[in-house]
């Protein structure tokens, strides 16, 4: 396999700061995306994620239900284990069972799987600093392996302050349907993700992404939604990746 | 659609194991062959209610100074797989076989090292702050753990946590497998590392699914399951002539029951069609399994859903047998462990009992072996391990060329 196909994308961040300094479409959480039962049940996260890859199934026109997912996060359902720990943490806490079974790392790749009657495999993905550059190799890997596509979302969601300030902070979410292969439909060839860096992120990313490290994939979203030069561009701290954007799309 | 060939098999070339049975591969040979639980009441901390659990009890082993802030239990117990035997010369000498930055790691874990947060969140209810040597990314995230084994051993290449519940290190697998046959890696170690902890333990209970006496998997009069603890350690390699007496990981069948965030589809649908892809990336037919280590967590609902999607894979269903009854749900490291109990299964030619189980459930219609059963030869065995949200993996191995 040559390179990955960007067949679409989609963004999502409750904070309007963040939001406005992205040259890609974005929105806060759209909770049409949520169905109602489980809209009180989810966390911020899962939220997000939903949003985010609702809008990059729409933007590609596949269906949630004929796409693998590889659902990559640092810190996962934080919000809900919080919960959970200081319970933990009284003489006389209590443990619900729901957030219990929330707290899994997997939770929002199961609900997705559950909403969407995706019986084809899902993942759950988590490596730190790494995260979106391990999450794009992993999705790299799967794709050259059985082909076909998949649906990649990386996502964060506020993280309390006391646990690791700055870091957790601002929630951000983003889905890529991925092809293998190159396609006529394709927004960006990816190609295949290389160990070492030729070109470093700039200062306001660099600040950005030491605190919310899936953020590291806004290079290649903005070349989607740009266009340019193939070029290499950063995954993080320690990986690379050369992208070739074939069309420019305009706001949506 | 792009049509690939099927990924080529992986080389285990070295396992270690940790876990109730003991800190080593050896202990865990002894344990299943004795056949009796090694589940016992909890020392690490208190409980509100009873049980019984799969404790590493031994001394573990202390993080280097250099590496203190990825001190927790997680870390520990790795690092007590990781001393055992020869499993660190093993990846030594990978890395100067192959280059560190062509020796990848894959972690499977749920807990991480929440065991440790725990005791921070205490301190936290009493003082407003987190104890100054909360580390919340190199204790608490889940991939913690995976870079500490990485700085432990120097290892360059890529480096991720899978962290689907109970089938965490069962994926894991699989994404070892594609790293080598995609070629970013030469040798990945596999880990899959789990522990004791009150979220997990006070989770399950919230659930009614924690039995207050050691489990029977698959028992007409089973009442829940019991957690347990461990890190199982795999090196795989690609697989090669030089290799070729080695057991191999042939494929891992990974599926979605879209289901039930906690509960199996109740006809095993998703177990099946992960043990069904396991066959066909693995270009086999069911009747040349001929061994099935189960998931068998001693659930109800786990046990049925496993055995009729077993009835409906398998038209003669090979023997079968759990071993949570032995070493309790180790969880996120069960499909590590568990794949180093087929290991052994496949190179002694002996099958495990299903330890606590006395009376088939007449609804599991599968061949469940209740006692242990000597003299066999095993050439393909199939491990499944599930997970919450309907997380499916089953896992295909190859017994070493002279079998």
């Amino acid at each position: 396999m040559e390179c990955l196909s960007l067949l679409g994308f989609g963004a999502c961040s409750p904070d309007p700061e963040l939001r406005e300094s992205l040259s890609f479409p974005s929105v806060d959480i759209d909770r049409s995306s949520i169905p109602p039962l489980l809209r009180r049940r989810t966390s911020q996260a899962t939220q997000m994620a939903f949003t985010a890859a609702n809008r990059a199934c729409n933007q590609a026109n596949r269906s949630p239900a004929e796409l693998p997912g590889i659902f990559a996060s640092v810190g996962g359902e934080i919000q809900v284990t919080d919960r959970l720990c200081i319970e933990l943490g009284k003489p006389e806490g209590v443990v619900s069972p729901t957030d219990f079974h929330n707290s899994v790392h997997n939770t929002a790749a199961a609900y997705w799987s559950i909403v969407h009657r995706c019986t084809l495999a899902v993942s759950a993905l988590a490596a730190g600093h790494e995260t979106f550059a391990m999450a794009l190799l992993e999705s790299w890997c799967q794709l050259a392996d059985r082909g076909g596509e998949l649906l990649l979302v990386c996502y964060d969601e506020s993280w309390p302050a006391y646990l690791s300030a700055p870091l957790g902070e601002p929630a951000f979410a983003c889905a890529l349907v991925l092809g293998a292969g190159a396609r006529d439909e394709s927004m960006v060839e990816i190609g295949r993700p290389q160990p070492g860096l030729s070109e470093t992120y700039p200062a306001f990313l660099q600040d950005l992404i030491g605190r919310m490290p899936v953020a590291a994939a806004i290079p290649l979203l903005t070349a989607a939604q740009e266009g340019g030069n193939k070029r290499e561009i950063p995954l993080g701290a320690n990986w690379q990746v050369q992208v070739k954007p074939l069309t420019f799309r305009g706001a949506t | 659609m792009i049509v690939s060939e099927p990924l080529p098999p992986a080389a285990i070339t070295a396992y270690q194991c940790a876990s109730a049975a003991g800190d080593d591969t050896q202990a865990l040979w002894s344990g299943l062959q004795s056949h009796r639980s090694c589940l016992g009441p909890l020392q690490l901390f208190e409980l509100p209610f009873e049980t019984v659990v799969g404790e590493i009890t031994s001394t573990l082993p202390a993080i280097r100074t250099a590496l203190k802030e990825y001190d927790c239990r997680n870390a520990r117990v790795a690092l007590l797989a990781l001393n055992q035997g020869n499993f660190r010369a093993a990846v030594e000498q990978a890395i100067v076989r192959f280059g560190a930055q062509r020796v990848g790691l894959v972690l499977g874990t749920s807990t991480s090292g929440i065991y440790d947060s725990e005791a921070a969140y205490v301190y936290f209810l009493r003082h407003g702050t987190m104890p100054a040597d909360f580390h919340f990314m190199k204790r608490h995230a889940a991939q913690a753990s995976a870079e500490f084994l990485k700085l432990e051993l120097g290892l360059q290449g890529p480096c991720y946590a899978i962290s689907t519940a109970c089938s965490s290190s069962a994926k894991s697998l699989a994404a070892a497998q594609r790293l080598l046959g995609c070629g970013f890696c030469d040798a990945v170690l596999v880990a899959g590392v789990d522990t004791l902890c009150r979220l997990t333990l006070r989770g399950f209970h919230s659930l009614d699914l924690i039995s207050a006496e050691p489990c029977r998997p698959m028992d007409i009069h089973r009442n829940g399951i019991n957690i347990g603890e461990g890190a199982g350690l795999l090196l795989l390699e690609r697989a090669s002539q030089g290799n070729a007496h080695l057991p191999r990981l042939l494929a891992v069948g990974e599926s979605s029951d879209a289901h039930h965030m906690s509960a199996p589809h109740p006809q095993g649908e998703g177990a099946a069609a992960a043990m069904r892809l396991a066959l066909r990336r693995g270009g086999l037919e069911p009747g040349q399994i001929d061994y099935i280590k189960l998931h068998a967590t001693a659930s109800l609902l786990n046990d049925r859903a496993e055995a009729q999607a077993i009835a409906a894979v398998f038209d003669h269903p090979p023997p079968c047998s759990g071993v949570k009854g032995l070493l309790g749900h180790t969880l996120g490291a069960a499909g590590a462990v568990e794949t180093i109990v087929c290991l052994l299964a496949m190179e002694r030619g002996w099958l495990p009992g299903t330890c606590g189980l006395e009376e088939i459930d007449p609804q599991c219609p599968c061949p469940v072996l209740a006692a242990p059963r000597g003299g066999v030869r095993l050439k393909h065995v199939l491990g499944n391990a599930f997970g919450f949200g309907g997380n499916n993996a089953s896992v295909l191995l190859q017994a070493g060329g002279d079998c």
